[in-house]
Parts: structure tokens; C-alpha cells; sequence
């Protein structure tokens, strides 16, 4: 069991930067032409100072685009992977706050968002999304060696020795 | 990581390294033109009867007193604005005309190239002094988001119903020229939180979002109670 999960691994932990990597990706490109909504998105869940909420608006598609293309290369998986986690798990307490307090906006996740009508709200479908990708991130984290990157292979790994 | 710096560790960095500055760069690369792009310009053309004070709003009867301040922030794409002004719209035109009401257009266009065509337009029209006629002729055609229905041809031939033929009007369409002041726009709109299409306020404060915008009855009584 423990050698066949050694052989599995990377091509997991390939799968894992895939998913992840496609869907920041996919996220952050549909949103960095459109600024003006992702701004609205990001202030539609009244968490932070407006200005702030503005700046993130503008700044988040293109982190994502980017943290995307780096985890579907497999370039400092490791860190890109926590930087992905990270990223998740905010955005589950986003989605969970406005959810508590009763807000109706949509997640603006693939662009979108903002107020949307009371019983049009997905929130339980996307924190499970988003806590599976956070999952993925965190297999990555652990496990940051895989199939088909760019990150050089070290002959010692901890995560190898490990399960060795 | 400390590990993978280590030189008998196969492949070196050299890739990698290569990888993450081309990706960072790229965003780079898109994101400061992006910033750039939505700074306010203070210096930007305004269309006529733009009143800078009133968040760059498209301002009736600013001077008149004593009267309900009406300010309305919408993008010609949406169909929620479309619905509005398809049941206020008209109550709102005849207060414009006898003076009833300060009214404020806010033009957004967070729905994307062809909102910011449409309101470049709605500028240009303001200075034909057909500001009201064009914006409810825009949403009685309004075509599904983003389909390329509107291009500057399009707003230009529209027009001629409006009985707007200058050469002035079409090179202010093909030209782009408020391009910045529809920027200004958007952004006075992010500083105020508007959230949602279409967003009003009487005197400051937003009208019932469960009722006064899907009936004239109850927005009437929203105007009338200030």
C-alpha cells in the first residue's frame, strides 16, 4: 500500500497542481477584464474599508492568473501551493461570513458577483468547492514533488523519506 | 526547499527560476496598464451638464431648490435597468421637465466594452442636448450583454432618430472622447459602494430595493416622501 502510494504520489500531486492551477487560473482570467465588477465583487461582501475592498478588487484576478500559471508549470510548487491555500481559506471565511450575516451577493469567484436575489445564493456550494481545492493545496504542500514540473528534483525529499 | 537548492539535486534552478519571471512579469506587464487605466482624471473632457461635484454625474435642473434629489446609478447593459427605466422612467423624465427634481445619471459600465461605449455615447448625446431621449432609446434596444450589437456605427445610426446628425456628435463617438470621464464615473461609483444595477437615491438615501424599484406606485410615494 505504502509503495504504491509512493509511485502514485506525483502523478497525484500532478493532478492536484492541475485542478488547483486551472481553476486560479481560469478564475483570475475572467475577471482581469473586467476591473470594475471584480471591485464590486470583492465590496458586495462588506468585510473591508471600501478603498481596500477597491485595490483588492483591481489586484486579486491578476494574483490569481498568476499563482495559476505557476502551479499548472509546477514552478515553486510548494510555496505557490500555500500562497493557493491561503488564498482559499479566505475565501471560505468571505463566503461564510456573508453567508452568517445574510447577505445576498453571489461569490464573484468566475467573475460576476455583487447583490444578487435573496434565495439565489450558492454559499454551501462554494465553500465545499473552495475546501476542496484548499485540500488539493494542502496535499501539494506536503507532498510538492510531481510529475512534469519545472522545480528541480532533490534526490533527498523529506515528504519521500517519509513515506518511504 | 532548502534541499532543492542543493547543487547534486539533478536539474538545476535555471528553469524554474526562468518560469517565475516570465509569469510574474506577464502579470506585471497586465496589471499596471489595468491600474493605470482606472486612476481618476481630473483633467478628463466632461460632456455637458456633467456636474464633477456630484460624483460625475449627468445632472438636471442642478440648480433648482427645494426639491427631491434623484440620483441614479445604472449601466445601459443591464436588464434590471432596462426594467426601471421602462417603469419610472417616464415619471422621472416629466419631473426633469417641469422642474420638479434634481436628477443625477450615474453611467456605469462595470458590465464591460460596450457599457463604456454606451455611456461615452450617452455623453456625446448630452451635448446635442439629448441626453434623456438617447438614454431611453438605448434601453428599448438594449441587446444581450456584450453580444457586439454596439459599436460606434450602431450609436451614430440610432441617433438619426433622435434627429442628431453632426459631424461633431459622430467623431465624439468614434473618437471615444469621454473615455476618462466614464472611468471618473465608475470610480465615484466604487467610492460610494454601489453594489448592484440599478442603485437609487432620494435625497441620499437608497429607496426600498424590495419595492420601489418594480413599481412606479411605490417609487412615486418614495419621491414624494423624500
Amino acid at each position: 500500500m505504502k509503495e504504491k502510494f509512493v509511485i502514485a504520489q506525483p502523478w497525484i500531486g500532478l493532478f492536484a497542481r492541475l485542478i488547483l492551477g486551472g481553476v486560479l487560473f481560469v478564475a483570475g482570467y475572467l475577471k482581469v477584464s473586467a476591473p470594475d465588477k471584480s471591485q464590486m465583487a470583492v465590496r458586495a461582501y462588506e468585510m473591508l474599508p471600501i478603498s481596500f475592498a477597491n485595490v483588492l478588487g483591481l489586484v486579486l484576478p491578476f494574483a490569481e492568473v498568476a499563482m495559476g500559471a505557476l502551479l499548472i508549470l509546477g514552478s515553486l510548487t510548494r510555496v505557490v501551493a500555500a500562497l493557493g491555500g491561503f488564498t482559499m481559506v479566505i475565501f471560505i471565511i468571505a463566503i461564510s461570513q456573508a453567508w452568517a450575516r445574510g447577505l445576498n451577493i453571489d461569490c464573484g469567484c468566475f467573475g460576476g458577483g455583487g447583490a444578487v436575489e435573496p434565495g439565489q445564493t450558492k454559499y454551501l456550494q462554494e465553500i465545499l468547492r473552495d475546501a476542496g481545492l484548499a485540500f488539493l493545496a494542502a496535499y501539494l504542500i506536503r507532498y510538492p514533488v510531481t510529475k512534469f514540473s519545472v522545480d528541480k528534483k532533490p534526490i533527498e525529499n523529506t515528504s519521500q523519506k517519509d513515506v518511504a | 526547499m532548502a534541499q532543492a537548492k542543493n547543487p547534486a539535486g539533478g536539474k538545476d534552478n535555471f528553469t524554474r527560476n526562468l518560469v517565475i519571471a516570465v509569469v510574474v512579469g506577464v502579470v506585471l506587464i497586465m496589471l499596471v496598464p489595468t491600474v493605470l487605466s482606472k486612476k481618476t482624471n481630473t483633467s478628463a473632457a466632461i460632456p455637458s451638464s456633467v456636474s464633477v461635484e456630484d460624483g460625475y454625474g449627468m445632472v438636471f435642473n442642478k440648480d433648482v431648490k427645494d426639491v427631491p434629489f434623484i440620483e441614479i446609478y445604472e449601466d445601459f447593459q443591464c436588464p434590471a435597468c432596462q426594467r426601471f427605466e421602462a417603469i419610472s422612467g417616464e415619471y422621472i423624465a416629466d419631473l426633469i421637465n417641469t422642474k420638479q427634481a434634481k436628477v443625477a445619471f450615474h453611467m456605469l459600465s462595470f458590465l464591460g466594452g460596450e457599457s463604456q461605449l454606451a455611456a461615452n455615447a450617452a455623453g456625446c448625446s448630452a451635448d446635442q442636448g439629448k441626453f434623456l431621449q438617447f438614454h431611453k432609446l438605448l434601453y428599448a434596444n438594449q441587446p444581450p450583454e456584450n453580444s457586439g450589437a454596439w459599436t460606434p456605427s450602431y450609436f451614430t445610426t440610432l441617433s438619426l432618430g433622435l434627429g442628431i446628425s453632426d459631424k461633431k456628435y459622430d467623431q465624439c463617438i468614434a473618437k471615444n472622447e469621454y473615455k476618462d470621464w466614464v472611468v471618473n464615473v465608475a470610480n465615484e461609483g466604487a467610492k460610494r459602494n454601489i453594489n448592484s444595477t440599478p442603485t437609487v437615491f432620494i435625497n441620499g438615501k437608497e429607496i426600498d430595493r424590495n419595492k420601489a424599484y418594480n413599481s412606479l406606485a411605490e417609487f412615486m410615494l418614495a419621491v414624494k416622501n423624500g
